[in-house]
């Protein structure tokens, strides 16, 4: 065979055995028991908490759906940003580690291939990671009790949720397999994470001046001379409304969404079955994730070429939750069909997909190169 | 594959950036018997190690394990070579039976057959007691123990030992020359690492002597048995010794040059054992009360030494 075939000959028994043993070396230190009670009763406190102050907040006769879709907002932002602090831990050092401990040659000395190793590795990371991950579902699973969430954005969200863990443990494992020192390897995954998190709608937001330009828009308004001009005049109608040209300053987020389609809290919200819009857009929605979700699906719309700036001026809320609303030429925008996660999703597999080619790369035998400062055996 | 067995190294050279870690070695090491690979510190035994076990490639050179390149048919060479590393790694929260079942598994042996293995090689290696501890548990010379089962797990036909007897106690070493010469009876190739040159005197049958990367040497030791070399000769009457063997034609060096000589014990160089039997006969014949005649040293610390002082 050549050197690249058997660089990336794969068994299911190679992969097993490198992930039984990772896990073995992992389970038997108490510290990782230890971290799962430790995650168990913070997620569990956070819920609780959340939970009672959502109740003591609202009414008796009130809340109902709403609360139940903001408290599995909550509860799955916060599983979600505790997992990004876990994952990395999980593989950061697993091949640096090894490597300095002198046990990485022995493996890689036997007749194991570098791709088995690194996936052997990374399956064991990740069921470490949805370890935490399945210690969390209990109190997702509360929040659909409190009425609002659908099974399916359940399912959906914690999947994403799964893949999103897989992907950074795979980054670790690139990192640790990079760099000498575990500590560096670390560092560099949490800057990564970090990075994704909060560097995305931070520059999302910066740049809007970049994208935000004068432009004459058409503009499907109440004419101004309708407007009262003393309390005698009459109201404007809806049959007043008109074409006009208007020259405005308008943000085109369409060229920048793809910077809020890197950032895994958005991909998690916007991956669940779009909620109903007419809902959302009465911004009476307390679900976190059905806002962000239509949030960013606005943002890759961007601005349209017409604007209705009339019907919401005579739409009307009634006691029965019924809305009237009159015709409108303007085209309303489709949120369905601007889904973002696909996207975030394909982004997130190539990062992965990417770390696990430079880590098997990097554990190649026999090895041309060695990271600096470091030594096989 | 008709290309010989056991390991074929020629022009080996390795470098690391600047430094030329392994420079130009040619080593032979047949089946049947065992090679001692001897240089001072920083000579290149390691990285050459590195190099047959397939770990590293060489920067020029050709390499040849158990008829395989480990180059360009790693997996084959890999299944075919044992490799003990010289800093002792292990996975330390698992027990020794779980070290070697994991490695008989990464060699893909079949679940049954690793653990038979596993058992016989801990028996084999005197840690039965410790099967089922966790292996950080371990002293430094059990874990050289368990490095040392850890290398024949997949039974393999070429063992390169780096350092295998450091940190093992009298009994232990012992122990391993009695395995390393009963591998080599079975018509296994062993490369063997040691600074305890005394040691592989009685376990090596060929010795590579490296300097600075190269080869500087390649003596077989039942040869380098036969060298000029200085034997330690003590007397009853020392003097009486002295001064026959001044009137033989001796050139006499005392003793307490080589350490533990003093007590009387008196340095003679001759040529090997013929030389050594036949200066005995005669100072017996000549009423010399001779208590001991022994060579002083080791063979190859002699030779080790004898090539140190041809470099200065
Ligand atoms: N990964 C590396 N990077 C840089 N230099 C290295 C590396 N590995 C070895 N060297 C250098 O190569 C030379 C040979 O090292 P090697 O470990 O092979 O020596 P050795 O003969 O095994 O020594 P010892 O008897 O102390 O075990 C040394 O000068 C060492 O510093
Ligand atoms: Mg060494």
């Amino acid at each position: 065979m050549t050197r690249h075939g058997t660089t990336w000959h794969l068994s299911w028994h190679g992969i097993r055995t490198v992930a039984r043993l990772e896990l073995r070396q992992r389970l038997r230190s108490t510290r990782w028991k230890v971290a799962l009670i430790v995650w168990f009763v913070v997620v569990g406190a956070i819920t609780g908490l959340t939970v009672g102050a959502l109740h003591a907040a609202t009414d008796p006769g009130q809340g109902g759906p709403e609360l139940g879709s903001l408290i599995f907002g909550i509860v799955v932002f916060f599983v979600l940003f505790l997992g990004l602090l876990v994952a990395p831990t999980l593989s950061a050092a697993a091949i640096n580690g090894d490597r300095n401990a002198g046990t990485l040659a022995t493996l890689q000395a036997t007749l194991l291939s570098p791709a088995e190793i690194v996936l052997g590795k990374l399956l064991a990371a990740w069921t470490a990671a949805l370890a935490f991950l399945a210690a969390s579902i209990p109190f997702i699973v509360w929040s659909l009790f409190e009425g609002g969430v659908r099974v399916l954005s359940l399912l959906t969200t914690v999947l994403m949720l799964a893949v999103v863990l897989l992907v950074v443990c795979a980054v670790g494992l690139g990192f640790s397999a990079l760099v000498a020192k575990t500590s560096g390897s670390a560092v560099l995954t949490y800057l990564t994470v970090g990075g994704l998190s909060v560097l995305t709608p931070v520059l999302f937001g910066l740049s809007t001046p970049l994208v935000t330009t004068l432009e004459d828009v058409r503009v499907w308004t109440v004419p101004d001379s309708a407007w009262p001009q003393g309390p005698a005049d009459p109201q404007p109608t809806v049959d007043q409304c008109h074409w006009e040209t208007q020259t405005m300053s308008r943000v085109h987020t369409e060229r920048t969404w793809w910077l809020l389609a890197l950032n895994p809290f958005v991909i998690v919200a916007d991956a669940q079955p779009l909620g109903d819009t007419a809902e959302i857009e009465r911004a009476g929605s307390a679900n976190p994730l059905a806002l962000i979700q239509y949030g960013v699906r606005l943002a890759r719309t961007g601005p349209a070429a017409e604007e209705d700036w009339c019907t919401s001026q005579f739409t009307e809320y009634h006691e029965d939750g019924t809305v009237t609303k009159p015709d409108s030429p303007v085209a309303q925008v489709e949120p369905s069909t601007q889904a973002v996660w696909p996207w975030g999703l394909g982004f997130l597999l190539v990062l992965g997909a990417g770390s696990v080619v430079v880590a098997v790369r990097r554990l190649r035998i026999p090895a041309h190169t060695l990271p600096q400062g470091t030594r096989v055996a | 594959m008709n290309s010989p067995a056991g390991i074929q190294a020629h022009g080996v050279r390795r470098a690391f950036g600047q430094v030329r870690a392994v420079d130009g070695v040619d080593l032979v090491a047949s089946p049947g018997r065992v090679t001692a690979l001897i240089g001072p510190n920083g000579s290149g035994k390691t990285t050459l190690l590195l190099v047959l076990a397939g770990l590293l490639v060489p920067d020029a050179g050709t390499v040849t394990v158990a008829g395989y390149d480990p180059v360009t048919q790693g997996v084959e060479a890999r299944r075919r070579t044992g490799w003990m590393p010289d800093v002792f790694g292990t996975w330390d929260s698992l027990t020794c039976r779980e070290v070697l079942t994991t490695v008989a598994a990464a060699y893909r042996l079949p679940r049954e057959a690793g653990a038979a293995r596993a058992a016989e090689l801990l028996t084999l290696v005197h840690l039965d007691e410790f099967a089922d501890a966790p292996a950080h548990v371990l002293s430094r010379g059990q874990k050289q123990r368990l490095g040392l089962a850890r290398a024949l797990v997949h039974d393999p036909d070429v063992l390169l030992l780096d350092e295998p007897a450091s940190g093992l106690d009298p009994r232990s070493r012992v122990d391993l020359r009695e395995q390393v010469r009963s591998l080599a009876a079975q018509g296994k190739t062993v490369l063997i690492s040691s600074h305890v040159l005394t040691e592989l005197d009685e376990i090596a049958d060929d010795a590579v002597f490296l300097s600075r990367g190269r080869t500087a040497a390649t003596r077989t030791v039942t040869a380098a048995a036969a060298q000029r070399r200085p034997w330690r000769i003590t007397s009853l009457d020392p003097d009486a010794l002295r001064d026959w063997l001044a009137a033989n034609g001796h050139v006499v060096s005392t003793g307490s040059t080589t350490g533990d000589g003093g007590g009387g014990a008196v340095l003679v160089h001759l040529d090997g054992d013929a030389a050594a039997a036949a200066l005995l006969r005669a100072a017996v014949t000549d009423g010399i009360p001779i208590s001991s005649i022994a060579p002083a040293g080791g063979v190859l610390e002699q030779a080790y030494l004898e090539l140190e002082e041809e470099r200065r």
